[in-house]
């Protein structure tokens, strides 16, 4: 052993006892109680928000969420169209937009398919419409296809918002009940479940729709109906992980009811396989609205949706496709970036599982 | 396993029974009777309702009712093709839809397997990352969008396929309905193989093969690749659900006289009617559909069987 060892352990190790003196039993002031900032302790959410930002896709996604969310809000007033303004003048005219026309792209020019062969017209130039710039086109009612699209994906995010939130309350209650109770509540209400599983949703939603008034509410409603049941099967499963834990056991001992147990001590912990389910359903309901919509079940007109606008184009999508393009985009965009969250949120939520 | 099969079909016929019940309650609450033609007077009315039993009790009615619907005796239409028996309209139109339904199946699976392996054998390679790319926006992007592309492209501009259905080159117009719908069941069965394989590869048995000098295909094939299927069936059974609702728009846009543009032209036209018999239809078959996959799954895997048996 070295010299400077030896002394060390001397140090250390003193032969006498140690005598308590009076400072040791003062209690510390909080300045004085000293912060481990080496391995400093990471809250569960900190440590998740690291793990999402280094899944790109998923960073990528909440951006492209964000960028329709503030064009949903801002873009209907951009510029001085109103959605549901038609103006019969100026109608099929193809996407125009100030400063890049002069680049050769969206400068009103349009291939028609002819029986001769191609040939390019401009709508503006032929009706004389110099000051006029539609800057996605405007539809067969010569209404703006920019303001229509932001419109629509307004109302389609507000539709698959508030469905998927409705369904989260009452799926996550539903299948937090039936796991902390076990036994017969189960049994009963796992039938339930199984019943309304074993119906099509597709079967619900329409038949829902027939005998109510087509609307923005009805299809909430008929949204709701349909996707809580994937939501509590989660919940339930994630309820019988948790209830033999011991912090249920110690609020149990503590007197605690089982409403305040499910929902104040057990809820908390389950949040986040929730909330990517929530991620994962939001595509479902704006998907299902763009179905209903192609129907003919959707939002009555002259209000409009992403699914309505898509179906609207298809009538003349072969004469006039860009009608159809930027609200397929903004969908396909707004369904592929939430799935892209919900993946990056699984991953981040449960670092153990490798998943696509 | 008899215990467990027993109690599957008990639960599918209660779920059948639910569903007419509802269904029943639908027709009830439906605005409008189909007689309510102007021309009718009352005796005539009378008589047209003791001929379709409307006279007598709801009870009586609703068992009925149901016997009618089981032994395929769904009424007639009254809008789309007036007084034609609905199972004579469906007769026609069901093996057609089956048919798409069956080729985009079989497509996906068989393609979305493939980019699975892909995926999974080179596993944090470029072919893995353009697998995961595929099935990301296979997944996230609505079917009727895809056909709207593809007939657009292939239908239209390059004419390789004819872009609506004709009854005559029922092969060629098949294709393009069928990638559309299949582009969804391959994204989620590309997914779930890349899974399961990883989870089979790192396993000890696998370890085991490897060091007992098997190799190759054999190692993949008939060591992996057989565990690895048997999670992917239960998955089947909600995607080929999810096609039946596919089908609906997909067979709209391609102009299919299948089931689904029925459907939807039942919808728009307000025939009640047949919407409710194919609603019945659809269901009838999903939970056909769902006891099969149940059952194939108790009897490939045990624990599931004995784990249901158990609660």
């Amino acid at each position: 052993m070295s010299k400077a060892k030896t002394q060390a352990v001397q140090t250390f190790t003193p032969q006498k006892p140690y005598t308590p003196v009076d400072s040791d039993f003062v209690l510390k002031s909080d300045a004085a109680i000293e912060v481990d900032r080496n391995f400093a302790s990471q809250s569960v959410w900190k440590d998740v928000t690291t793990r999402f930002r280094r899944k790109k896709s998923g960073v990528v996604g909440l951006w492209i969420v964000f960028i329709i969310i503030f064009f949903a809000i801002i873009g209907p007033h951009m510029n001085g169209y109103d959605y549901s303004a038609q103006d019969l003048k100026s109608k099929n005219l193809a996407p125009r937009v100030p400063g890049i026309e002069r680049m050769g792209i969206f400068n009103g020019d349009e291939k028609m398919s002819t029986s001769t062969g191609t040939k390019t017209t401009n709508l503006y130039e032929e009706e004389g419409l110099d000051d006029t710039y539609y800057w996605f086109g405007s539809d067969r009612y010569g209404r703006d296809i920019w303001t229509r699209t932001w419109q629509g994906a307004r109302v389609s995010l507000i539709i698959a918002v508030a469905a998927t939130i409705i369904d989260m309350v009452i799926g996550m209650s539903y299948g937090l009940i039936s796991g902390y109770f076990g036994g017969k509540v189960d049994m009963v209400m796992q039938r339930i479940l199984e019943i309304m599983n074993g119906i099509p949703r597709l079967v619900i939603v329409t038949l829902l729709l027939l005998i109510l008034k087509p609307g923005m509410l009805t299809i909430i409603f008929a949204l709701m109906l349909t996707e809580w049941v994937g939501m509590s099967r989660i919940a339930r499963a994630e309820m019988l992980k948790l209830k033999e834990q011991e912090f249920v056991l110690a609020s149990k001992t503590l007197g605690a009811r089982p409403f305040h147990i499910i929902f104040a001590e057990i809820l908390p912990n389950i949040i986040g396989p929730i909330i990517t389910q929530v991620m994962f359903s939001i595509p479902t309901a704006i998907f299902t609205e763009a179905f209903l919509s192609f129907v003919g079940l959707g939002i009555p007109v002259p209000q409009c949706s992403l699914g309505s606008l898509i179906s609207d184009g298809y009538n003349s999508f072969t004469t006039h496709p860009y009608q159809i393009v930027a609200p397929i985009v903004v969908m396909a965009l707004l369904m592929l970036s939430f799935n892209l969250i919900g993946d990056g949120l699984r991953e981040a939520l449960d670092p153990k599982m490798k998943e696509m | 396993m008899k215990k467990y099969i027993g109690k599957r079909v008990l639960t599918s016929i209660f779920t059948l029974l639910v569903i007419l019940l509802v269904l029943f309650i639908l027709m009830q609450l439906m605005p409008g009777s189909p007689f309510n033609d102007e021309k009718l007077n009352d005796t005539q009315r009378a008589t047209l309702y003791a001929k379709y039993g409307l006279d007598q009790p709801v009870v009586v009615q609703f068992f009925k009712y149901v016997k009618n619907m089981l032994t395929g005796d769904f009424g007639v239409s009254y809008n789309i093709s007036k007084n034609t028996p609905i199972s004579q309209l469906i007769a026609t139109r069901l093996p057609i839809s089956i048919r798409i339904g069956g080729m985009a199946v079989g497509l996906g699976a068989l393609v979305g397997l493939v980019l699975g392996l892909i995926a999974a054998l080179n596993h944090d390679t470029i072919w893995d990352t353009i697998c995961t790319i595929i099935s990301v926006i296979g997944v996230s992007v609505p079917s009727y969008v895809f056909a709207l592309i593809l007939s657009y492209q292939f239908g239209f501009k390059l004419k390789w396929f004819p872009m609506l259905y004709s009854a005559k080159q029922a092969m060629a117009s098949s294709w393009l309905p069928s990638i559309s719908l299949s582009m969804f069941t391959m994204a989620t069965i590309a997914r779930f193989t890349r899974t399961e394989m990883m989870e089979v590869l790192d396993s000890d048995y696998m370890l085991l093969a490897e060091s007992k000098g098997l190799s190759g295909r054999k190692l993949i094939f008939s060591h992996a690749l057989r565990n690895a299927l048997i999670p992917i069936i239960t998955v089947l059974a909600p995607l080929i659900v999810d096609l039946m609702t596919g089908s609906l728009v997909v067979e709209k846009i391609f102009a299919i006289p299948g089931v689904g543009s029925l459907l939807v032209n039942a919808i728009q036209s307000n025939d009640y009617n047949v919407v409710i018999s194919l609603a019945f239809i659809y269901s009838a078959m999903y939970i056909a559909i769902m006891l099969v996959v149940d059952i194939l799954y108790g009897v490939i895997d045990p624990r599931i069987r004995l784990a249901k048996e158990g609660s």
